[in-house]
């Protein structure tokens, strides 16, 4: 059951983001090519190369069939090509996304069943000790960035304690298999993940706390008291079932953002993915890996709005009434 | 709502922490060229050194003083924190208001637009627009606060509405006050507390932002700030000046975000009581 007011603002979304990585190169002063290429590439290429490309994305037709010719190639799965890589960019993304994939979900995995657990218990006890050392605790994690703890975690454990690898996804040139690999690969996620987690723990923490402590303020939980039902049932079962709905919503959203998530993260573990990729394409200015990520990010970003639209009412049949 | 400031700051211990961090982080940034012997920008001394007597922090890869690059830092966060929470607060307010007092078609219209730009995520926006323009300060703080009024919006436009269908507005219309004057007299005056958050709110985002653009290094890179520092300070994990390059960069950057952290969770308290702390019944 989705809104016709949630399809129209998806489709504004997309167009604000398409028609902003449309103009935006083409309005910088200068040559478009070089705009859309970035300055090292155009060095490299031939006239007639260029030729072919200027007719391709009809460089010099009016604006609006340059539009149309951005458009169609969007829709035919052209997300250009970069000349650092000299590959599609659509393939030199494919190529790193999994590695960003397994850190960010691993970690969003964890900081949101953490945090829903703590934001249960804290918001069970408000007012108590605990609940005070834990909001306090977790609100000035919510402080530190993640590029931040992530280096912390780097010196201590990396260089400090030597116990972690200090940068990359696999040992390079170690010719692992099977086990072996995998261990090898999980020492390297460790770091990573780990800042990850502790950035996003204090979120659905909190999120859970704050309704937690209104929902225990709801009748139905005097009547499930009155029922004699015993403690855990009722934190867990009434109570914290009916503080998850808004985390829910919140990791739903994040989903949509795992591509991007790790940005900072792998750019201080060197880490191969997605965020090591769009700042190597920001150093030399590789425009069209930048571009592709971004459209990437803003479809998945909409892709997971619209399903968390869609879910939500199985969550909450509440919301179905509500309109 | 009639909100006692003095009391509230008087009895919670995470607004006295939070204005307290804050205070000195803007006492540190105004009085930067008393507190430090050298210009943050200038090569001092030889790069790399250890901290000494003439050099607190000791000094960089480039040979400028670490302690002077840590004190100005403050202020282009600050600087960018503060701007960017005002710029973005107005156009939040003149969207928000305007839509709910407007309404109709305009105001269906707004809000789309503010719905589809919630969903963007800001900071990969910023990424793109800067790749393309490498902002200085100036053009950051405008960039920073055309995409981030949209959230502040849709909350002061369903208070306006809420405070619109209040029986004192309703009586000063029949007294003939146009709309501008309830918008102006009546609506905007009671929504200080929640624009106060909201200010919060945008200050601590765009203090995060900065800093993970400077650590991005897509920023003006002569500019001084914490995110810079920790930027060039990466390079050089391997030595032991982590610890008195990038962990005071650092923890004064985590600092302010903490001490914005506090003020915005006791102001939030403030508007929502059903979140103040107390015992189990």
């Amino acid at each position: 059951m989705i809104k016709r007011q949630n399809l129209v603002t998806y489709v504004i979304a997309l167009i604000f983001i398409l028609a902003l990585s449309f103009f935006l190169p083409r309005m910088m002063p200068g040559d478009p090519l070089m705009a859309i290429y970035g300055d090292e590439a155009l060095i490299a290429m031939t006239p007639e190369l260029k030729a072919q490309l200027v007719e391709r994305f009809a460089l010099e037709q009016p604006l609006w069939d340059q539009f149309g010719a951005y458009f169609l190639a969007l829709f035919q799965g052209d997300l250009g090509y970069s000349y650092y890589y000299n590959a599609p960019v659509l393939k030199v993304i494919l190529g790193s996304l999994p590695w960003t994939l397994l850190i960010v979900g691993t970690s969003l995995i964890i900081s949101t069943f953490l945090g829903i657990i703590l934001g249960i218990e804290s918001g069970w006890r408000r007012g108590s000790k605990t609940d005070r050392t834990m909001l306090t605790g977790l609100m000035s994690l919510n402080g530190f960035p993640d590029f931040f703890l992530g280096m912390v975690l780097l010196i201590i454990f990396g260089v400090i304690l030597g116990i972690c690898p200090l940068a990359g996804a696999l040992t390079p040139y170690s010719g692992l298999s099977g086990l072996p690999l995998v261990l090898d690969v999980l020492k390297h996620m460790a770091l990573p993940v780990a800042a990850l987690t502790l950035a996003h723990l204090a979120g659905s923490y909190l999120l859970t706390r704050n309704t937690m402590i209104s929902v225990l303020k709801a009748p139905f939980m005097l009547t499930a008291r009155a029922k004699g039902l015993s403690q855990n049932v009722l934190k867990y079962r009434h109570a914290g079932r009916n503080s998850m709905l808004p985390v829910v919503t919140m990791t739903g959203i994040w989903m949509g953002r795992v591509v991007i998530g790790a940005l900072f993260v792998e750019l201080v573990f060197a880490y191969p993915g997605v965020g090591q990729l769009t700042y190597q394409a920001l150093l030399c200015r590789d425009y069209p890996i930048i571009q592709g990520v971004f459209l990437i990010v803003t479809i998945s970003v909409l892709l997971a709005n619209f399903a968390v639209d869609l879910l939500y009412p199985q969550l909450d049949p509440r919301v179905i009434h509500a309109y | 709502m009639h909100i006692d400031l003095k009391k509230e700051i008087k009895q919670s211990n995470f607004a006295r922490t939070g204005i307290i961090i804050l205070v000195s982080m803007i006492a540190v940034a105004i009085l930067a060229p008393v507190l430090s012997r050298y210009d943050p920008t200038q090569q001092t001394a030889a790069s790399l050194l250890a901290p000494s007597l003439s050099h607190w922090l000791g000094t960089n890869h480039v040979g400028q003083d670490i302690w002077s690059q840590l004190l100005y830092g403050a202020r282009i966060s600050l600087l960018v924190g503060f701007s960017v929470g005002i710029l973005s607060l107005i156009l939040s307010i003149f969207f928000g208001l305007s839509a709910a007092i407007i309404g109709g078609l305009y105001g269906r219209i707004v809000m789309r637009i503010v719905d589809a730009l919630i969903i963007i995520p800001m900071v990969i926006a910023v990424i793109l627009v800067a790749a393309y323009v490498r902002p200085n300060v100036l053009v950051l703080i405008l960039l920073l606060s055309l995409l981030s009024w949209q959230g502040g919006a849709r909350v002061i436009r369903a208070q306006a509405l809420a405070l619109k269908e209040e029986g004192h507005v309703k009586a000063s219309a029949t007294f003939g006050a146009g709309r501008f004057y309830i918008a102006r007299k009546h609506i905007l005056p009671e929504l200080t507390p929640i624009l106060l958050v909201e200010f919060i709110y945008g200050v601590r985002r765009a203090v995060f932002v900065e800093a993970g653009l400077a650590f991005l290094g897509i920023c003006d890179p002569m500019l001084i700030s914490w995110g810079t520092m920790m930027h060039d300070a990466m390079r050089f994990t391997y030595l032991n000046v982590w610890q008195w390059w990038l962990v005071p960069a650092g923890v004064a950057l985590s600092l302010t975000i903490i001490g914005l952290t506090f003020i915005s969770h006791a102001a939030e308290s403030v508007l929502d009581p059903r979140l103040r702390g107390e015992a189990v019944a």
